[in-house]
């Protein structure tokens, strides 16, 4: 990369380090630490909630789906809108008005302490897992391409985060992911607009050529439970994901409890509904630019540059044949997606149309060679290939002008610390409050328990940094720890949707959670196929049912429990 | 809620109204595209 792109990079890192760590001046104690004194205004708190769940997977990743899936992504996001403004009207109010510092001291108050531990637990253990795998993501496609150790990488997005998070807790993360979301946003307009002005046919050519490839087909009607990408498991299972993920996970719930009052803290997640589909149609539109973009200049078969080399060492013959085959389909591709263009500009439509289906059928053979060679990657290097994450930055580094790389290079780094610093604070917040003060050290000076926190920020940062180094060898531990946390999410918001049942009682809302991490976990082995947005439904709905029916029975379940 | 104000629930309501709004536009405009150019 050009030396002035590494002047952006590491002058943004410095940038963010230094305004996160002026944050934290008036940072006295832990309620100011964890919930800036309950002061933040609204807007910022919205940007914060969009910004912690915008990580450099939605960068790489999402914008890369764009470009060999299409659009239908998005529709995993449809039930967004819908459930921010049910939490604005039930849970933020009763966590808000609770005054509480993270979710699972609220369960405390209407339940038992067993239940705040179970729950406080299980979001400790994903959330930890999750946390190194969103460094490493951005960090192996860093490593890869710059030909660095993945240390090295995990270090350059890790340790600015950690320190700035560490140093200034929730103020210098919300501050910082404000200015952080401008550089994001800022970027993706920047690459879209410098698409449009090099891909060589007119926007409304390439809208075609994008069309007959089937990457602006967004909705998809069908109704099935084995499908993420659909209209109804977006609306319903989306709803509910989003449900958990917004009105139980600390690391949203810390977002709005830091809010000046309820208003404020339900406007700003309605902040966060405004953008988030528009945002996500942005990402995948970079996507689907960069895949007519390749229509008109030749992409590489593989976009790992590490792997390519190893493949082309390992089988050079093998590979030298499928590069041969996807020269010959995209010479193919190529002609058939400048017929599309002009049949469109001179207003031939049977000419179009023929050409679009040329342009299909093309598109699908080079697709076919691809996934060969993905193959052929995994075989060689042992690794999942991974390849749809390599698009965007292999487009990046070889199109963009010079500055500009550099500032998308530096707003994947931020995505990426937007999304670790808020899962940091919310890691502590829960270790000191859940734990620490709840069972080892319940009465100590303030001074006392900022320290502890500051401490917690750190040994979570350094072990989410670890689990990211190691990531790659890790790699099925980290599935199954995923697996697992996708067994609780929908358990816990059922809890959650209990504690506002007044007639529902301890006992019900403990063994409904077990009853519904259990059910959930035999759908997930029992029948596989079953998109991961319908268990969230599944857990939710069990823990309701169960926990009343044990809510109604005589107060046996109790006196068992208690024993 | 002891800390709601009507100005808040003002500004709460107003924003849901544009936040609605937003998403049906957003979403009349992703069926526009996939209806204009695919096939």
């Amino acid at each position: 990369m050009h030396p002035l792109n590494w002047v952006i990079v590491v002058g943004w890192l410095a940038y963010v380090v230094t305004h996160g760590v002026r944050r934290s001046k008036g940072t006295k104690g832990i309620e100011g630490y964890f919930l800036a004194n309950r002061s933040l205004p609204w807007w910022a708190v919205g940007l914060s909630v969009m910004a912690t769940q915008l990580s450099a997977v939605t960068m790489i990743g999402t914008t890369g789906q764009g470009a060999t899936d299409g659009m239908r992504f998005i529709q995993f996001y449809f039930g967004l809108p819908i459930a921010m403004v049910i939490l604005g009207v039930t849970l933020v109010p009763f966590l808000h008005g609770a005054r509480v510092y993270t979710a699972y001291e609220y369960l405390e108050r209407r339940f038992d302490a067993k239940t705040r531990s179970l729950t406080a637990f299980l979001f400790l253990v994903s959330r930890a897992m999750s946390c190194g795998t969103i460094i490493a993501a951005p960090a192996v496609v860093f490593s890869a391409i710059f030909g660095w150790p993945v240390a090295w990488s995990v270090a350059l997005i890790g340790v600015p985060a950690v320190l700035y998070t560490m140093v200034g807790g929730v103020q210098a993360v919300t501050w910082v992911d404000v200015k952080q979301m401008y550089l994001i946003v800022g970027a993706l307009v920047a690459v879209v607009i410098t698409l449009i002005v090099q891909i060589p046919v007119s926007p409304g050519e390439a809208l075609h050529i994008a069309g007959a490839a089937g990457r602006l087909k967004v909705f998809d009607f069908s109704f099935s439970l084995t499908n993420t990408y659909t209209f109804w498991s977006g609306l319903i299972g989306g709803t509910f994901l989003m449900l958990s993920y917004f009105g139980t996970d600390q690391s949203q719930v810390q977002r709005y409890l830091a809010a000046k009052s309820v208003d404020e803290a339900r406007t700003s997640l309605l902040i966060s509904a405004y953008w988030k589909i528009p945002l996500q149609a942005l990402v995948l539109l970079v996507g689907v630019l960069v895949f007519v973009f390749y229509q008109f200049q030749r992409p590489p078969l593989l976009f790992n540059p590490a792997h390519e080399r190893r493949v082309r060492a390992a089988e050079p013959a093998v590979y030298g044949g499928l590069e041969a085959r996807y020269a010959a389909g995209l010479t193919v591709r190529d002609t058939a997606a400048r017929t599309v263009a002009a049949a469109h500009d001179r207003g031939d439509e049977p000419a179009a149309a023929a050409a679009m289906t040329r342009l299909r059928a093309s598109d699908d053979s080079v697709s076919a060679v691809r996934t060969e060679a993905l193959a052929l990657a995994q075989r060689v290097t042992g690794q999942a290939s991974k390849d749809v994450n390599y698009i965007i930055p292999r487009f990046v580094l070889d199109y963009l002008p010079i500055g500009l790389a550099g500032v998308f290079i530096a707003a994947v780094i931020a995505a990426a610390m937007n999304a670790i610093s808020g899962e940091l604070n919310s890691l502590s917040t829960t270790t000191v409050i859940d734990f620490y003060r709840r069972w080892i050290r319940s009465e100590a000076p303030d001074e006392h328990f900022l320290k502890v926190s500051r401490t917690a920020t750190g040994l979570w940062g350094v072990f989410a940094c670890v689990v990211a180094t190691y990531a790659v060898n890790l790699g099925s531990l980290i599935e199954v720890v995923n697996r697992f946390g996708s067994f609780f999410y929908g358990s816990i918001l059922g809890v959650f949707l209990l504690a506002m049942i007044a007639r529902a009682r301890a006992a019900g809302a403990f063994i409904g959670l077990l009853a519904g991490m259990a059910l959930v976990g035999a759908v997930n082995f029992g029948a596989p196929s079953v998109s991961f947005l319908w268990h969230n439904v599944i857990g939710a709905v069990t823990v309701v049912v169960v926990g009343m029916v044990i809510s109604m029975l005589p107060r046996a379940p109790e006196r068992i429990l208690r024993d | 809620m002891s800390d709601e104000n009507p100005d808040g629930g003002r500004r709460f309501r107003k924003t849901l109204v544009s936040v609605m709004a937003v998403q049906i536009v957003t979403l009349l405009l992703l069926w526009l595209l996939q209806r204009r150019y695919t096939p």
